[in-house]
């Protein structure tokens, strides 16, 4: 099991890169020149063999969505799966707990308080300055949740997804508020805010997403060996050599930091860290040596799947991207309610 | 020797980053050169308001009109040889593309700044129009549009606006007239001050029952009998959503308190007309005023 880690790895892999290439080619456009190859070789080359029209499509619509699409998948499934491995249930995901709606918050409140100033800054400091405060709601809020329900490295599962209950309740009503009273265009989209869009891209959100998600990756992604022996028992984990505490405050931290930047950019997009630990911990059991790192492609793959039919299902508009990852959460949600009635 | 390969390399360095440059510039030369394209007269036009597609059809291009938004209306048709595209709020910059239009035009109200500076980036020309709610403002909208279509049928469309106004009678009293905008019993707003229906109301001789407040506001029983206007003004639209006169005297709660409730003066005409200030305003003018001219008479 542990040496074909790597197989598992580069299938899943391919199965994006199938995904993405087929994913160029669905939308309401249609290039003219058919084939991949020459298509790519007219954006590389930049002489005059594509159309402006099909360079435009291609770089600055469909490319930086899929790539979008990609990290914010890759990111919320990582986020969900770690909080799981930290909390110790398959319930632990950044929006049943809160953390989405914090990060949301705050990020409404940066969009109202800074339509002042906000010509005034390069593009780079807005969204950086946007995602920094998301950040900052989404650690609140996880310092509270884990506050709340967590004590001697015991976590109360009905407390924990209470109190999620309870922050989402009020950061809904918050942002309400300042959407109601606010006059700031980018604020005026409910939908956004509560089923999230990948419409709004741009290449300098997708940089930023980059940058944060390697640097988080960097940390996390080899702490499955150390998560599977957490599930053993802190103490235990402790004894063998493992750092719990460090680990924790890193999965805090990276996974606000990741969970509050897709939030930033692309609204609330629920259920991604549910449906991928789900699926994996099905195949693999809690072997989070292995679910971790795959956790990152099938995050990507899903997303990826629901941000192409959200755009090609009711061409020309769009369906909010929650609506489909809802559709495919809220059922897994019940089934993990089910099997786990008895040790709640 | 080693000399030899290091003078080589060097001058291999220098000759390709010359030879960048050298194609830098090139490019930036062709790029110029296409920028001053000689205007081609049959444009693929998109349109993102109902009464930019009203001016353009009147002007005689209406052939060229390839994509329209959900409030293009009129000419009635018009949505049988042009995509629908919904709203503009929800419309996605790749459902523009792929109509290939060579100009889009839209209302600075209606558009988003984003999706204006995306169909920019896309190359193409996008022209977004100021609005005024006034005759003046209407006739500058389609002077704008004509300069652009470079089309000297602006006058005629003017005229129209005009005659139409003349048609307008003035009321002995002015009636007090309460918009109701309503998509189904659970959603009204009333209209306040500066709204385009505010403006021809004005313009057909009745007042706004309404002075309080700018814009939409939900309406609530409190503030229709406060207003207790003489006539209720919704669109046909509207009136269809809540099922007729009777299903709005019903729906509608503090109507029957009013004048207009208890006279049942309810009157409806089509959005697009009523509230467009496009070439049909005179004649939206004019509809309006023989209408609150027969309520107020048949008292």
């Amino acid at each position: 099991m542990q040496n074909k880690l790597p197989l598992y790895l580069l299938l899943s892999i391919l199965l994006l890169i199938v995904l993405a290439a087929v994913s160029l080619y669905m939308g309401v456009y249609t290039f003219e020149k058919e084939s991949f190859t020459a298509l790519l070789k007219g954006v590389i080359s930049n002489d005059n063999n594509i159309s402006d029209s099909d360079r435009f499509v291609m770089m600055d619509l469909r490319l930086p969505r899929i790539s979008m699409a990609i990290l914010i998948g890759s990111a919320l499934a990582v986020s969900g799966t770690c909080l799981q491995g930290m909390f110790k249930n398959p319930l632990a995901t950044p929006d049943l707990i809160g953390i989405t709606s914090g990060a949301s918050l705050f990020a409404a409140i940066t969009i109202v308080l800074g339509s002042a100033i906000k010509p005034y800054l390069p593009e780079v400091v807005q969204f950086s300055l946007l995602s920094i405060m998301a950040f900052v709601g989404a650690l609140l809020t996880m310092i509270l949740v884990y506050r709340i329900s967590t004590s001697n490295g015991k976590t109360n599962v009905i407390v924990m997804l209470l109190s999620g209950v309870a922050i989402t309740a009020l950061g809904f009503a918050i942002t309400g508020f300042l959407i109601y009273i606010s006059k700031e265009e980018q604020l005026r989209d409910l939908t956004f805010w509560n089923l999230g869009s990948l419409a709004g891209v741009t290449w300098t959100k997708n940089a930023i997403l980059l940058v944060i998600i390697a640097i988080s990756y960097l940390f996390l992604i080899n702490k499955g060996k150390a998560l599977n022996a957490m599930m053993l028992g802190e103490r235990d984990a402790q004894h063998l050599g493992i750092p719990v505490e460090r680990i924790k405050k890193q999965i805090v931290l990276l996974t606000a930091l990741m969970v509050g930047t897709s939030v930033a950019f692309a609204g609330t997009i629920g259920f991604v860290g549910l449906i991928v630990p789900y699926i994996l911990r099905l195949i693999f059991k809690s072997n989070y040596h292995i679910i971790l790192p795959m956790s990152a492609v099938l995050g990507s793959v899903l997303l990826l799947t629901a941000d192409t039919i959200s755009r090609t299902i009711a061409a020309p508009s769009e369906v909010p991207i929650g609506i489909l990852t809802a559709f495919m959460g809220a059922p897994i949600f019940i089934v993990i309610l089910i099997r786990n009635r008895k040790s709640m | 020797m080693k000399h030899i390969t290091k003078t080589l390399a060097l001058a291999l360095i220098v000759l390709t980053t010359i030879s960048c440059k050298n194609e830098k510039e090139k490019t930036d030369e062709t790029t110029t050169t296409t920028d001053s394209i000689a205007v081609v007269k049959t444009q693929r036009i998109i349109s993102l308001n109902g009464a930019l597609t009203e001016i353009v059809a009147g002007l005689g291009h209406r052939d060229e009109i390839v994509g329209v938004d959900v409030t293009s209306s009129y000419p009635e048709a018009i949505k049988e040889t042009a995509q629908d595209l919904g709203h503009v709020r929800s419309i996605s910059v790749e459902a523009i593309m792929a109509l290939k239009p060579t100009l889009v035009l839209a209302t600075n109200r209606d558009i988003s700044p984003e999706l204006a500076q995306k169909i920019e980036l896309a190359g193409v020309t996008t022209q977004i129009f100021e609005r005024e709610y006034t005759p003046y403002g209407a006739k500058k909208t389609i002077e704008e549009v004509a300069n652009i279509l470079e089309d000297d049928g602006a006058e005629q469309l003017k005229k129209q606006i005009d005659n139409g106004l003349e048609k307008v009678n003035v009321l002995k009293q002015q009636p007090k007239v309460l918009f109701i905008y309503a998509r189904s019993a659970g959603a009204l707003m009333v209209s306040g001050k500066n709204t385009p229906v505010d403006k021809i109301i004005t313009l057909a001789g009745g007042v706004n029952a309404i002075d309080g407040f700018d814009d939409y506001k939900p309406l609530t029983p409190e503030a229709v009998v406060k207003a207790n206007p003489d006539v209720i003004l919704m669109f046909n639209s509207g009136i269809q959503s809540l099922g007729g006169v009777e299903g709005a005297m019903a729906q509608i709660q503090g109507i029957d308190k009013t004048n207009a409730g208890k006279n049942k003066k309810i009157i409806a005409m089509d959005g697009g007309l009523l509230s467009g200030f496009g070439p049909r305003l005179g004649e939206a003018a004019a509809q309006l005023n023989s209408k609150l001219a027969q309520s107020t008479n048949a008292k």
